[in-house]
């Protein structure tokens, strides 16, 4: 496999893995901005416990998910049942607090980074094998996950959550304890990716979790559409291939683009492109379909 | 006890600055009902102006002021049609869309100020325009010119802004829509126009901060605008998002808070202490120390 393809392929992978961790606090109406924070934590984590204490990659991984899962936890006895705008801002000061901390400890790189992160398997060609499998089963079975929380009854909790909160309230629904487990599994998915982010480029760097970052997955979600799992899967690809497509000269204003087209379909086409509406449609068609191959197996 | 003086002084003209950004930022979500969260960069933008205007002028601090004004009032008319797109009624998942796009603007004007200006490097302030002068000077506590400006214009204008709202007709408009936009309307006040107003007061607002910023820190960088931005909304959300009064205690408290930390502890540290104090006041009290005004 070619290297642009191979970075192509996993960067999208974790582009889609950190969307539905944005996507899945978004369904109570929680944009929940401590997920690159997590990101930053759990990678850096990982990195430290493979290069400091000689752990291997597979041990580092489940401690960085473990690790992003605890902070959500913590973090979310608070803002479990917070106003939107109160979770986004403390996401936000988590994001500061993270890299000053990491600049200032020499254990981690300082701003300097960590460099030389060991490969996770025996030869480069199978590290990328490696990393490509790891991160296509995460992407199956995060969706998988996703999907039975979709068509659940807490998954129509979370709906009912997003249009009317004191109507969910007076339906039973417990809001701090769905909020809850909301932030933590979007904590858990994210500390995971980044642990893997790091070993994708063997290093690890503060550039790598900047706002940039944020502005690109909010990007993802909203324009693909927020209402449903699958508009992550569309424009993650989309998004991030559009920009490798441009010439570099333009590629660098991509920030300008990303926000341009994240503010003209908020204003347009407010609930994405991929809507509730249209995969109820999709669905209903498939399931249609099945249904007349089904009667006319049986008249055959 | 003579650090403490000087910082306190520091704190107080800083944090005015802050309550002067909180109460347009308020201003917006009590009249026109969104969440701007790049007012901040809205202001960085207009400091770049200023600086641009400096530079072609000869250092005409007059026409600086001027631009920066009209840089901030164009960016924010400019963007109420998208916000009134948005905003068809008031319930708080459209206020958080309102927010969304704010932060897609946001972004746009961080990267075209990292493109577009002085090759993405910081601006500096040429030195007749920051108030460096020392007006007084006691061992280490000393006031600088530019703190003493900073601080009467956000005196004046927060003093401006209460007046205009508890003390004439227009204000009185604004608070009817900020307490009950469809009552407001029963009683024939225009909300459109309104809301358009309140977006270009604050468009007036954000060109003098910007000015004052300029005068304080004498340097901006396209970075700093996401940095105030979080500090902004940090402080509208303890203060008690659209409380002015509450803005006006926690803006303040913010800048000597500020201003005390630098003083006392190793600068790379002090932003982290700040955002902690900031954030165990979020969790503690994520609906605000004075009352969400909503």
């Amino acid at each position: 496999m070619s290297l642009p393809l191979y970075y192509f392929l996993t960067v999208t992978a974790i582009n889609v893995l950190m969307s539905w961790a944005l996507y899945l606090p978004y369904r109570v109406a929680h944009l929940h901005f401590l997920t690159v924070a997590n990101m930053a934590i759990s990678g850096y984590l990982g990195g430290w416990l493979v290069q400091n204490l000689g752990f291997s990659f597979w041990a580092a991984l489940p401690i960085g998910l473990a690790a992003g899962g605890l902070l959500g936890w913590l973090l979310s006895l608070f803002i479990g049942d917070a106003p939107t705008f109160t979770v986004v801002i403390v996401g936000f000061t988590f994001i500061y607090i993270t890299r000053t901390v990491i600049e200032n400890t020499a254990a981690v790189g300082g701003t300097l980074g960590m460099f030389g992160l060991p490969l996770v398997a025996a030869t480069p060609a199978l590290h990328r094998w490696a990393l490509l499998a790891l991160l296509y089963a995460l992407v199956l079975l995060v969706g998988f996950w996703i999907y039975r929380f979709d068509h659940s009854r807490l998954g129509r909790a979370a709906s009912a959550v997003f249009v009317d909160k004191d109507l969910a309230t007076s339906f039973g629904v417990d809001i701090k304890k769905l909020g809850r487990l909301l932030q933590v599994f979007s904590s858990t998915v994210a500390g995971g990716c980044g642990v893997i982010y790091g070993f994708l480029y063997r290093s690890f760097h503060l550039d790598f979790f900047t706002f940039h970052l944020v502005g690109l997955f909010m990007t993802i979600i909203f324009v693909g559409g927020y209402a449903t799992m699958w508009g992550t899967v569309v424009a993650a690809p989309l998004l991030y291939g559009l920009t490798l497509l441009f010439p570099p000269e333009i590629a660098s204003w991509r920030i300008v683009i990303y926000g341009v087209i994240l503010v003209a379909v908020l204003v347009l086409k407010p609930e994405g492109f991929i809507t509730r509406r249209l995969v109820l449609n999709l669905e209903r068609l498939l399931s249609s379909r099945r249904k007349k191959n089904f009667t006319h197996k049986e008249s055959v | 006890m003579q650090v403490f003086v000087a910082q306190v002084i520091n704190g107080l003209s800083l944090g005015s600055i802050y309550v002067l950004l909180v109460t347009g930022f308020n201003l917006l979500l009590l009249v026109a009902m969104i969440i701007h969260f790049a007012y901040p960069q809205v202001v960085l933008f207009s400091m770049y102006i200023a600086w641009l205007v400096l530079r072609w002028t000869g250092n005409s601090v007059a026409l600086a002021v001027a631009a920066s004004v009209a840089a901030s009032v164009a960016i924010n008319l400019a963007s109420a049609p998208l916000f009134q797109k948005i905003m068809k009624k008031r319930e708080e998942v459209d206020i958080n869309s309102t927010m969304v796009v704010s932060m897609g603007i946001g972004m746009i004007i961080t990267d075209v100020l990292s493109h577009g200006f002085n090759k993405g490097l910081p601006i500096s302030f040429p030195e007749r325009f920051v108030g460096g002068a020392a007006l007084f000077r006691l061992g280490l506590i000393s006031l600088l010119s530019g703190q003493v400006l900073s601080l009467a214009v956000g005196v004046l204008a927060v003093s401006g802004i209460f007046l205009l709202l508890y003390k004439t007709r227009e204000g009185r408009a604004f608070r009817a829509i900020a307490e009950d936009p469809a009552g407001a309307r029963l009683v024939g006040i225009p909300l459109m126009s309104t809301g358009l107003q309140s977006y270009a007061l604050s468009g007036i607002l954000g060109g003098l901060i910007a000015v004052l910023l300029a005068l304080m820190l004498g340097y901006a960088s396209p970075g700093l605008g996401e940095q105030v931005a979080h500090k902004v909304l940090a402080v509208s959300i303890i203060a008690g998002l659209g409380n002015l009064p509450g803005g006006l205690v926690v803006g303040l408290a913010l800048g000597v808070l500020e201003s005390l930390i630098q003083g006392y502890l190793p600068g790379s540290w002090s932003n982290a202490v700040a955002f902690i104090v900031l954030l165990v006041v979020m969790l503690a009290r994520p609906r605000g120390l004075f009352g969400i005004k909503l």
